[in-house]
């Protein structure tokens, strides 16, 4: 698919120029995503990460472009492929790594796990593992802002594999009628898990084909530019927060690696995955960089700034106590218990 | 640097290396492919961690291992072997993945508590239901006749049953009781001063040979005692005492008592009472032997032994049990043997005894020689108490007199305390007993 | 002391609480312009206005996610189910998300929300209108669940619901709706997880819930005048929490329980408190524990046959006499 002639909305243009600092600060955004999930992965392979987890190589400038444009007050809705999510909310990480090894250093201290990151803190009201229901749940949270007037945003990430369950058309008719502030970010890496989404998907754009029956404007748009989400993000958290209603945007994208940690990824053709890996948003965008004259040593700074983030993260993750046993039944209830009797 | 076994799926323990693509001594890059794994859901290339030299190859194709297996060894430039792999292996603890979560809520009890064990259960051919409950339609009694039959000491055959067939129910035998025709006499056998009476042993089965496998807490129990008796040179020393000041009391509040608590008022109560009083008279009884010192606890968190039948022993603890009142710590006692009967409790019921009492005047003991319950230095064990003919001094002339009677039996560590010490406290809790106006402590 | 329907109770308790606390709001299916498809919200969109209380489309995801996120993030909302039966298509909200987030983010996050549903048969609108499934709700950790019998307790749970931290599954009885019963005026809040004495007996306790209350007790008096047999009644009122202390002292006092159970036989509360029971009363019981249940099957359009199935005080008599006697 080429990606640039679907781009619809003429504002969607890569154009207009972004300051050195921001571009800087997009690159660390998506330098340090890359460098935290690759760790994910070498972890999981020394098997001092259990369970499942979703990595998003590859997909790093949708994470990077709206954690970038959003508001520090914003609400953040993302999936089991989150840890991006999270991260560009300003969570260290060494608590997404801790969360992910079960280790007290978590943000959950282990209670929640890599599928279920969580930091409301940082304005990330949860990581969804059952796709769908967070679109509806997304749409609460800016139905609170809306009738508390905080000009806060709730912004939604789901793939596309998400655009065939019902909640995801539930959620988008109300936040239509109700104008709620809520923006619907749909990363389409082309499988919905194991099976291309084509070949499950009446139409061909999964989600922005579905706008119009929802009233919205279809936005398609190069999910590996890191300026072109960027300025999506901008004008449609902008649009929400004047009160304008929702958006839907479909990022297009590209998972480097399978679905989950037990997938290899191999029903994908070799081609495919090739022409792809050559899209890679970081090094290209690093490549933008240099011709638009930032310095490469600032670049290598941050790229020397982050690898040394992250060993120091696994350490602090790695030598924290597991949770004490006595974690396991607190916090069912407000009162901090789990008391269903007297 | 180990390259490991990865957990290939969710419920994945074990994988099967299909093919090295690199043989030993072969350089690598970071990533690049080392071979391929598969399990029965999937199969995945595994990448070298780092860039060096492949050194060894430990595990060869077509070999199954399980998760967390060391598959082979990087050398990086200028590593000796020596240096990366003990390291490695110390970081991939090959716990099993997969199988319950450990830390699931469950566990933190369980570590403390009984289970059934199911190697214990017989296995019985039942013949036809309907046969055996006809035959036994006019012998079944409820749990709560055999309990009030249990703690009355009633004969049956003397109550009237009106239930259905005959049967008697639990209105029948509480008239029976308060018309008085069940009123215990002197020859009747010892009263139990269990807190609460475990279930009534069932009928004897012809004895068969064959052995049976100690469950859990039996184990723990066995190493627990053999562990005190040679820890603790153990000393018994046994006072008698006269109950009747307690029976007065109990007597009094018996109904009201019951009525409103729904169990009933045990000598327990008034014994952990007298205990916790000279405990505070007697602080080394209340203690621990440390390296070469006494340990002495101040609070008294008082451990109450509870029989589970077959499941074993367990000895729950009263916190603080010293600043409680009588009332106190007969719920107390109440509230943790229901709890232990029901596996209920937590594991801090379990934790910081200081001292023990344990109970086998159920059964009509005349004394019993318990075994300390480490690492306190004292248990003491009440014994039945039955009525018997007692000697009254007095100066006009002595006389005999009819007296509720039972031991009370200490054991305890002849390094921390001496037989003189252990006496005084002994004649301090019969003292207690024999004196005290309980109806002030109610 | 005002005589109150069981549906204007309904409304009541939401009143009392939206007047003191601007954070709850309302949504739900037909509940504002409507006043509710029971008439139990009538008068709330005239009182507070449409930004509080809202008409949604016929998305139980959507009215439960908005309901899940709005309480993550400030407000004390209150939605309306409008058959509780419509659970089972927004279930995953239920049992993954709202039950779970609390726990699984180590405490990060609150969801003080109310879920009302119309629950219950008895009202001849078929298998799919008329089940009783608070029993569903009480199987998963992390959702409280209420279930009054009478016009008073409907205001103050609602009001207690609507002011507890946790979310409450609060059913409400479809054939209760009309029943008119003493709801004190002025504020009222009854504590969530107390069962409530209505008759002290000493032959038998039996247990009963919403719509079995009133009938467990006319059983209890017919007992009375003309078998000689004296019952306690006991209206469970909240299955999470449950107030097993009650239950267990007041079966204690007469050795036998009862309990009446609207839903299906499998796996339904009394279950669960006649094994809480057995374990902990086994020695004061005189009797086996008794569950009378509607059976194991789906309920009926047709009067005779909707009856037929569904407890009643001649069903209930004959346990207790098959139990006492």
């Amino acid at each position: 698919m080429d990606t640039s002639s679907t781009q619809t909305a003429a504002a969607m243009q890569p154009q207009g120029s972004l300051s050195p600092e921001l571009r800087l600060r997009l690159y660390r955004l998506m330098y340090e995503c890359r460098v935290l999930e690759k760790r994910a992965y070498d972890l999981f392979m020394q098997n001092l990460i259990k369970g499942t987890s979703h990595l998003a190589l590859g997909q790093e400038a949708v994470a990077a472009g709206f954690g970038a444009a959003m508001r520090a007050d914003d609400y953040t809705y993302c999936t089991y492929r989150g840890h991006n999510h999270t991260y560009v909310r300003g969570v260290s990480m060494a608590k997404i790594l801790g969360e992910l090894m079960g280790t007290t250093a978590g943000l959950m201290r282990g209670k929640g796990g890599s599928m279920h990151l969580t930091s409301v803190e940082h304005g990330v009201m949860g990581s969804y593992a059952i796709i769908g229901a967070h679109l509806c749940i997304a749409n609460g949270a800016a139905w609170s802002a809306q009738y508390r007037g905080s000009g806060q945003v709730a912004v939604c990430f789901f793939g596309d594999g998400t655009t065939n369950i019902g909640a995801f058309h539930e959620a988008l008719n109300l936040a239509v009628i109700w104008k709620l502030p809520v923006v619907f970010v749909c990363e389409n890496n082309l499988y919905m898990e194991y099976t291309a989404i084509g070949d499950v998907t009446a139409v061909e754009n999964p989600a922005a084909d579905r706008a119009s029956a929802y009233g919205l404007e279809a936005i398609i748009v190069d999910g590996n530019d890191v300026d072109v989400v960027y300025k999506t993000a901008i004008r449609a958290l902008e649009v929400a927060r004047r009160g304008g209603g929702p958006s839907l945007i479909e990022a297009q994208t590209y998972r480097h690696g399978g679905h989950s940690r037990a997938d290899p990824g191999k029903y994908r053709p070799d081609e495919e995955v090739q022409q792809w890996l050559g899209k890679d948003p970081i090094p290209a965008y690093r490549q933008r960089m240099l011709e638009l004259g930032i310095p490469d040593a600032e670049i290598e700074r941050i790229e020397a700034d982050a690898d040394a983030k992250i060993d120091a993260a696994v350490e602090e993750a790695k030598n924290a106590p597991p949770p004490d046993l006595s974690l396991a039944d607190k916090d069912v209830w407000a009162d901090g218990g789990a008391a269903w009797r007297n | 640097m180990d390259v490991l076994m990865p957990q290939l799926g969710e419920t994945v323990a074990e994988g099967t290396v299909a093919t090295w693509h690199k043989a030993e001594g072969d350089q690598v890059e970071a990533d690049e492919i080392l071979c391929d794994i598969e399990t029965d859901k999937v199969s995945m290339e595994i990448p070298a961690p780092k860039a060096g030299t492949l050194a060894r190859i430990l595990v060869q194709s077509g070999e199954t291992v399980e998760v967390g297996t060391v598959l082979g060894v990087i050398q990086g430039e200028g590593e000796t072997l020596e240096e990366s792999s003990p390291a490695a292996a110390e970081s991939a603890p090959a716990d099993p993945p997969a199988d319950p979560p450990a830390g699931s809520p469950d566990t933190a009890v369980t570590q403390a508590q009984p289970v059934l064990d199911e190697e214990l259960t017989v296995t019985r051919k039942v013949p036809n239901l309907q046969a055996v409950l006809a035959q036994q339609e006019n012998r079944r009694l409820s749990p709560a006749v055999r309990r009030l039959v249990a703690e009355h000491n009633l004969d049956l055959g003397a109550i009237q049953g009106t239930g259905r067939n005959g049967r008697v129910t639990r209105r029948n035998v509480i008239e029976f009781i308060e018309s008085g025709a069940g009123a215990p006499t002197v020859e009747q056998p010892a009263v139990s001063v269990a807190a609460v009476p475990s279930a009534p042993p069932a009928p004897a089965a012809a004895p068969e040979s064959g052995r049976l496998p100690f469950n859990r807490i039996r184990k723990l129990t066995a190493d627990h005692m053999v562990h005190s008796k040679t820890t603790s040179p153990h000393v018994l020393q046994a006072v008698e005492v006269d109950y009747s000041g307690v029976d007065r009391v109990r007597r009094a509040v018996k109904d009201s008592w019951k009525a409103q608590r729904g169990y009933s008022l045990t000598y327990l109560p008034f014994i952990a009472h007298a205990v916790c009083s000279a405990l505070r008279e007697f602080p080394n009884a209340n203690a621990s032997v440390g390296d070469n010192e006494l340990i002495l606890h101040g609070e008294v968190n008082l451990a109450i032994a509870v029989d589970l039948g077959p499941g074993g022993l367990v000895a729950p603890v009263i916190h603080g049990a010293d600043r409680l009142g009588l009332t106190q710590i007969a719920e107390s006692i109440h509230d943790l043997a229901a709890r232990a009967r029901s596996n209920r409790l937590k594991p801090d019921d379990l934790m910081g005894g200081t001292y023990t009492l344990s109970n086998s005047g159920t059964f009509g003991t005349l004394i019993t020689a318990p075994i300390i319950n480490q690492p306190q230095v004292a248990i003491l064990s009440t014994d039945g108490v039955r009525k018997k003919p007692v000697v009254i001094e007095h100066p006009d002339g002595d006389s005999i007199a009819i007296r509720p009677v039972g031991i009370l039996a200490q054991s305890f560590d002849h390094r921390a305390i001496d037989g003189a010490y252990s006496a005084a406290y002994l004649d301090r809790v019969r003292k207690l007993l024999e004196q005290t106006d309980w109806f002030r402590e109610l | 002391m005002a005589e109150l329907t069981y549906r204007d109770a309904v409304a009541a308790g939401i009143a009392q609480e939206m007047r003191r606390d601007d954070r709850v709001v309302l949504l739900g299916e037909d509940i504002a312009e409507a006043g509710g498809v029971f008439k139990t919200t009538v008068g709330l969109l005239e009182e507070f206005g449409e930004s509080r209380v809202r008409d949604t489309p016929i998305s139980e995801q959507a009215i439960l996610g908005a309901t899940m996120g709005a309480a993550m993030t400030g407000l004390k909302p209150i939605a309306e189910i409008m058959f509780s039966d419509f659970f089972a298509v927004c279930w995953d909200f239920v049992a993954n998300e709202i039950s779970k987030t609390r726990y699984m983010t180590d405490g990060q996050v609150n969801l003080p929300l109310v879920i009302k549903s119309g629950n219950g048969g008895g009202a001849r609108f078929g298998a799919q209108h008329s089940q009783a499934v608070e029993n569903w709700a009480m199987a998963i950790p992390g959702i409280k669940v209420v279930a009054p019998a009478m016009p008073g307790d409907v205001k103050g749970l609602m009001a207690a619901a609507i002011r507890d931290p946790d979310p409450v599954l609060f059913f409400e009885s479809k054939s209760l709706y009309a029943t008119k019963g003493e709801v004190p005026d002025g504020e009222h809040v009854i504590e969530l997880g107390k069962s409530n004495v209505l008759r002290s007996g000493t032959d038998v306790t039996i247990c009963a819930l919403a719509l079995m209350v009133p009938r467990a007790m006319k059983a209890a008096e017919t007992l009375e005048k003309e078998h000689g047999i004296s019952a306690t009644v006991i209206d469970v009122r909240s299955l999470v929490p449950l107030d097993t202390q009650t239950i267990l002292s007041e079966t204690a006092k007469t050795g036998r329980l009862v309990t009446v159970e609207e839903n299906p036989r499998l796996c339904g509360w009394g279950a669960e408190i006649a094994s809480i029971v057995a374990e902990e009363l086994f020695w004061s019981l005189d009797g086996p524990i008794v569950r009378v249940t509607t059976p194991h099957v789906p309920l009926s359009a047709a009067d005779n046959l909707e009856d037929a199935m569904l407890p009643n005080a001649e069903k209930i008599i004959d346990a207790v006499r098959q139990l006492v006697d």
